[in-house]
């Protein structure tokens, strides 16, 4: 024990001497959480769209109208004004507007006359998300279009009345992606420590120097993950603080809370780590880090729910994350951090996580075995 | 533990990789107290050698003994009793000197307390205590090797083992680490084992050297030792005035003279197993045939002219030659496989 208490303090010495690197393994998850946060809303907002009006009667006014509503309120779309249909199609093409919606002249003549009025959309549909929002944009304005009012009154006994409730605070994207940013700096960190330092050591010779002391391969290699965990459980919480700091607002639940939170992050942290091991352990060049524990990177985080609901996914992608740590890891952080859930309520996810943390374990010790 | 007082005893120790033999049945002792060299070319079988007597290597066949612990038996125990200076220098740059040597005691289970006066007793011994709290990283490669001779003695080992210790080094450094290791001798009863292959430095420092060549021990003993088992370890350079011919052909014969040669410049070499007896003679025959001696000078092989004869090469061209196509044990095995 004391022997491994000695690599840890080396590893922890030789770490503090490198800010650089643990301010990277911090900023990094946080830039990625201001960068994605604010790239990708959850809602558009402010597609351009360009509208032609040939028509001059009740109901081409009336889309008018409820169109400029709909760019007033909810703001999804910006709306520019031309005389031409043609040179509206062009600026589509040419990429000013994301879609051109044209009245055309004999649009109320036909509502009166009692035909099937028709509008026309000229769409950009490379862009499918902008798409998809526009046509609903457009579909919303014309939806009661041969109403003359909209009734702001109780339904009456024979309709039916959908009221929807938020039963937890309401969480921005930019937030929802804390959890999926701690994993990340976990993950981050099980890189930059831990086996990265082990694959170092052995190629700069310095494990052959441990190994004529007493020390044992498995007081070389505990007190390393004992440092990684520690380094890396305070890089994460770091990058909660930060991340509440940048997004507002605090945890649902408080100190129990944190401390569930501490213990989600440790159990993941260990987890990755042992992960690491497993995988690289028996390494002897650093640079095959790099590259494979990238790519790894991607394939758990994308899948994980961090950025978009695993509900998405096809079904074999969504079978993959019910075996991806990364995603009971979220999982859990988010229901503790936003819906302030107790230790039951994520105990699946911690099991999972627990065991995944001790096949980890077993392979890392199996692996190092083989290698020393 | 071995009843045998020697620090080191090797018997019939071997090690193969796959095909390749880098120690091939290499047998030695080394006593308390001595200062043992190893000699021989990159590629000879030294590192694998000293990794086997370290416990970093299992050999194929043979047993050894380090400070009386079976190095198959009970690696843990020769661990525990010896200090190893790697060819690599592998002090944690981003420590201090100070804080290598505390990390290196704590390692070996020493107290704080013992440990810090052993590092501050260490470091002020080699030499580094103003810089004792200096990152190693801002060290010269002098300093840093210095270190490591510090950092291998800090739990008061019964055997030292040092690789190359002053491979890469200049001169200056080269000097100041022969002379720690000389203040070494005097002031214990540490034995030390030295692979190199600079014939000065095993002439300077080491009791005894055996020569190492294929992984086979080709021959050891006391530097004059060496050189007396080489046939006419003295060689003494004649110029005469005239035709040298005549001097050579007198020459011939005298019961010292093992051989004889003239150089490309005139000059007549004689090998001769005892020059001091022998010069005498050689003038009175030179006189009695009419040559005059216009210089002459005796002087003993070199190291590099025993390795010459024992392995019919030079040592620096086998450096160089003979290094790259044999599989290097040093970076063959990805990881050194430690008994355990």
């Amino acid at each position: 024990m004391k022997k491994s208490w000695a690599i840890m303090r080396r590893d922890l010495i030789k770490l503090s001497r490198a800010p650089a690197l643990v301010v990277a393994s911090v900023v990094m998850p946080v830039l990625f959480l201001v960068i994605f946060g604010n790239s990708l809303q959850g809602q558009l907002k402010h597609l351009p769209l360009v509208i032609v009006s040939q028509d001059q009667g009740p109901y081409g006014i009336r889309v008018l109208e409820r169109i400029q509503a709909l760019a007033a309120g909810p703001q999804t779309i910006t709306i520019s004004y031309r005389h031409d249909p043609g040179k509206a199609l062009q600026e589509v093409r040419v990429g000013h507007y994301k879609a051109a919606l044209v009245i055309p002249p004999d649009f109320s003549r036909d509502i009166i006359a009692g035909r099937i009025g028709e509008l026309g959309l000229f769409v950009d549909n490379v862009d499918s998300i902008s798409t998809a929002a526009l046509k609903a944009v457009v579909g919303q304005a014309t939806a009661t279009l041969r109403s003359n009012y909209v009734t702001a009154r109780e339904p009456k006994l024979n309709e039916i009345a959908l009221r929807s409730s938020n039963l937890f605070v309401t969480v921005d994207y930019d937030r929802s992606l804390i959890p999926g940013v701690i994993v990340m700096a976990l993950f981050m960190g099980s890189m930059t420590s831990g086996v990265f330092n082990w694959i170092m050591d052995r190629f700069s010779g310095v494990t052959e120097a441990h190994l004529v002391t007493p020390l044992s391969p498995w007081n070389i290699a505990s007190g390393l993950l004992a440092s990684s965990v520690l380094a890396t459980t305070c890089e994460a919480i770091l990058v909660l603080i930060a991340g509440l700091a940048l997004t507002g607002g605090g945890i649902a639940g408080g100190m129990r809370a944190l401390g569930m939170l501490c213990g989600v992050i440790v159990l993941t942290g260990t987890g990755l780590l042992a992960m690491m091991f497993a995988m690289y352990s028996r390494t002897s060049n650093p640079r095959l880090i790099g590259g494979p524990a990238s790519f790894l990177n991607m394939i758990l985080f994308f899948p994980s729910g961090a950025l978009y609901p695993i509900e998405s996914l096809p079904p074999w992608l969504h079978s993959f994350t019910r075996w991806n740590p990364e995603t009971h890891a979220i999982r859990a952080l988010k229901s503790v951090m936003f819906k302030g859930a107790d230790f039951a309520a994520i105990s699946a996810d911690v099991a999972f996580l627990a065991a995944f943390t001790a096949i980890m374990l077993l392979l890392a010790a199996a692996t190092l075995k083989r290698s020393l | 533990m071995h009843a045998n007082p020697a620090a080191i005893q090797a018997a019939d120790l071997t090690k193969r990789f796959g095909k390749f033999t880098a120690v091939d049945h290499v047998t030695f002792e080394v006593g308390r107290g001595e200062l043992f060299g190893l000699l021989g070319p990159n590629g000879a079988g030294k590192t694998t050698l000293i990794r086997i007597l370290t416990t970093l290597l299992r050999p194929t066949s043979g047993q050894a003994w380090v400070a009386g612990h079976d190095v198959i038996r009970a690696p843990r125990r020769v661990r525990q009793e010896i200090g190893v200076v790697p060819q690599a220098l592998t002090s944690d740059l981003e420590l201090t000197a100070w804080q290598n040597l505390d990390i290196y005691g704590q390692f070996y289970g020493l107290p704080r307390a013992a440990r810090h006066a052993r590092a501050d007793h260490l470091l002020a011994m080699v030499g580094l205590r103003e810089r004792a709290h200096d990152m190693v990283a801002t060290y010269s490669g002098g300093m840093r090797r210095r270190l490591e001779i510090a950092r291998g003695l800090i739990h008061m080992p019964r055997v030292l083992f040092l690789d190359e210790p002053t491979l890469g080094l200049d001169p200056q450094a080269r000097r100041a680490v022969w002379e720690l290791l000389e203040q070494l001798r005097a002031e214990s009863e540490l034995t030390i084992s030295l692979t190199t292959h600079y014939m000065d430095e095993a002439e300077k420092l080491c009791d005894r050297i055996a020569i190492i060549d294929g992984g086979k021990i080709v021959a050891s003993g006391t530097t004059q030792q060496l050189k007396a088992m080489v046939k006419g370890s003295d060689r003494i350079k004649l110029e005469v005035t005239g035709d040298p011919t005549s001097a050579i052909t007198a020459l011939r014969g005298l019961p010292y003279v093992l051989e004889i040669s003239q150089d490309s410049d005139g000059a007549i070499t004689i090998a001769t197993a005892d020059g001091a007896h022998a010069t005498p003679q050689m003038i009175e025959r030179l006189e009695q045939a009419g040559a005059k001696i216009q210089a002459m000078s005796i002087e003993q092989i070199s190291l590099e002219d025993v390795f010459l004869s024992f392995t019919g090469r030079h040592l620096r061209e086998e450096s160089t030659s003979r290094a790259a196509p044999l599989p290097d044990p040093l970076f063959a095995p990805a990881q050194p496989r430690r008994i355990t």
